[in-house]
């Protein structure tokens, strides 16, 4: 329901007021997207191939060079695509679930039970992602799987307080009173009036969030606290590549051009998301704060 | 329940909140089918009393006292049984018709929602053909033109006297027994005041609803109710049928109101 108003706004409104920052985002997003489903079924070099020559500069036979090992860079690349989505979807679906979910307890609940649940946030968003990582990874050891999890659980964090505060704003706007005393009840509020007009903001965020995620996870692969060794994260190439950045620069250029495709992607696609998301909410967008740029840190 | 009981008896109700008595021991009733007006200047707990007949006080305030609405006691009912009770019993009307509507949601859809729930209530089964036709009747009730139209429309492509028509049917729409209406008209200019007003106590009148008419401007009260209530700082402080009250004013704060009707009246009067 809520996914069908959000698409019609987005559709009706690119149509017009043509964005061009969301198109930009979309068809830079699009390209990583791309990659990432071609490497599925398709890549230049086995990635455990080290036949190549070392430290490769790019060339027809390698398009991004090779690694110290002899091992294809575009390869890496390209599974480092289904690395940084799959760590982008996965964190900003838990990110979403719980995030929501909290910020509409705390915003329903009385004040007893409101009040623990920020004092609980503030705290989360207060720790470090990578302490967070840390301890995650010390329960369950380092995967894919723990940073998904760390990243998700912080992100959680700032989707709840944001999804609290709209929502608390929207709960005592007249329609939502007005509504309930025509006997509406408590998941009708939510499920017609309070996620179509949350939606929108949370939308802006969560593109913004998994963009923050992606350098997230950047970072934690660097540290050794992501994906191990056979996946080849971008933030895992980075590491790889530190101790030759200054005779071979690919190996730390070609991952950082990656990485800053995908973010500014995303970033573009939020902004472009809240530019339409204005003009329909002519009404109620004086009320409703910019959103966030918190992120894991 | 007794057949001289009162549709809604409000018996020495008194609201607190943050440390002040709001409401202090107001008594009224309303019939079925009879019109109230309550009145009093901006503060004076007009709203709130409306918010305890629905049982929906902000958090922070509470209520006191007897308020019973079709038989139910509202104060201290829990708010599953008041759910049911809301819409059957009563609906409200509010007084800024554009914050009293989703901005997102096309104004069709909004009022298929109560809509749909009377019919449920009722036991009907609701076609979507059925929810047109009866979505497109509730808005030529309130004299809307182009029904289509302006159920197709979100709020704020539409003007503010009909942003106010579609809050009218849309309280009407589960054909409450009593109409609550808080200041429907405060909004709004003085011709399309007039026409609301018009309106209201014509449907009122047509569907034998009992309504309470919150204002404060005894011009616009005196044009759809016969009874009013006077209510300053959160006291009844004067009551009784409106020619009387115009007549022979008791209270100060009800003179100053008179007067104040007056020179409103000769305005009009010296504008025609
Ligand atoms: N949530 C609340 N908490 C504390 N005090 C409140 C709350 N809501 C209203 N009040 C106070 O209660 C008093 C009565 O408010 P109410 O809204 O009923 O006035 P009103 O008669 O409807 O005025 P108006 O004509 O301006 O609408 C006011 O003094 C207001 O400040
Ligand atoms: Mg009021």
């Amino acid at each position: 329901m809520t996914a069908v108003v959000a698409l019609e706004a987005i559709t009706t409104a690119t149509r017009r007021r043509r964005s061009w920052t969301l198109v930009v985002g979309l068809v830079l997003f699009g390209l990583v997207l791309a990659t990432a489903i071609v490497s599925l079924f398709w890549l230049p070099y086995d990635p455990a191939d080290t036949a190549g020559s070392r430290l490769e500069p790019p060339s027809l036979a390698h398009w991004a060079g090779t690694d110290r090992l002899g091992r294809d860079l575009a390869t890496q690349l390209m599974i480092g695509a289904r690395i940084a989505l799959a760590v982008g979807i996965g964190s900003v679906a838990i990110g979403a679930v719980i995030g929501i979910t909290l910020g509409l307890v705390a915003a329903f609940a009385g004040r007893v039970l409101d009040d623990g649940v920020s004092a609980f946030l503030d705290i989360l968003i207060a720790f470090p992602t990578l302490l967070l990582a840390m301890l995650i990874v010390a329960a369950q050891g380092a995967s894919l799987w723990s940073a998904v999890l760390a990243i998700g659980l912080a992100m959680s964090a700032i989707i709840a307080r944001l999804t609290r505060i709209l929502a608390k704003r929207i709960l005592a706007l007249d329609y939502i009173t007005a509504s309930r005393t025509s006997g509406t009840g408590m998941w009708g509020i939510i499920w017609q009036h309070l996620l179509p007009n949350v939606w929108p903001t949370i939308l802006v965020n969560l593109a913004l969030q998994f963009g923050l995620s992606v350098i997230a996870e950047a970072s934690l692969s660097y540290l050794g606290l992501g994906a191990p060794p056979p996946n080849s994260s971008w933030g895992r190439m980075l590491k790889e590549a530190e101790g030759t950045v200054l005779t071979a620069p690919i190996g730390a250029i070609a991952p950082g051009i990656a990485i800053v495709i995908l973010v500014l992607g995303l970033n573009l696609i939020a902004d472009g998301l809240r530019d339409i998301g204005d003009p329909l909410r002519r009404v109620s967008a004086r009320a409703v704060p910019a959103p966030t740029t918190e992120g894991p840190r | 329940m007794t057949d001289n009981s009162p549709l809604l008896g409000v018996n020495g109700l008194t609201i607190r909140g943050g440390g002040r008595t709001l409401v202090d021991d107001l008594s009224l009733a309303i019939g079925r089918g009879e019109r109230l007006g309550l009145i009093g200047e901006s503060g004076s707990g007009k709203s709130l009393t409306a918010l305890a007949i629905a049982g929906l006080l902000p958090t922070g305030l509470r209520a006191e006292g007897s308020l019973k609405l079709d038989g139910m006691q509202v104060i201290g009912a829990r708010e599953r049984d008041l759910r049911s009770l809301r819409g059957r019993a009563s609906s409200t009307v509010f007084q800024e018709p554009l914050t009293a509507l989703d901005p997102l949601m096309k104004l069709g859809r909004q009022l298929a929602e109560p809509l749909r729930r009377r019919a449920q209530r009722d036991g009907e089964r609701m076609s979507r053909d059925t929810l047109l036709r009866v979505i497109h009747s509730s808005l030529t009730d309130v004299a809307l033109p182009d029904p289509d139209r302006i159920a197709n429309s979100y709020p704020h492509e539409v003007s503010g006297g009909q942003r106010q028509r579609v809050a009218l049917a849309m309280a009407l729409a589960t054909n409450p027994l009593l109409l609550i209406a808080d200041e429907p008209t405060t909004a709004l200019d003085v011709t399309v005041q007039g026409e609301i007003l018009d309106l209201l106590a014509r449907v009122v009148a047509e569907r034998q609803m009992a309504l309470l008419f919150i204002s404060h401007d005894l011009a616009v009260v005196s044009r759809v109710v016969d009874h009013v209530v006077v209510l300053k700082d959160g006291v009844a402080v004067e009551r009784g049928p409106i020619a009387e009250l115009l007549r022979s004013p008791e209270h100060e704060y009800t003179r100053s109101l008179v007067a104040g009707a007056r020179a409103f009246d000769d305005a009009l009067g010296r504008i025609s």
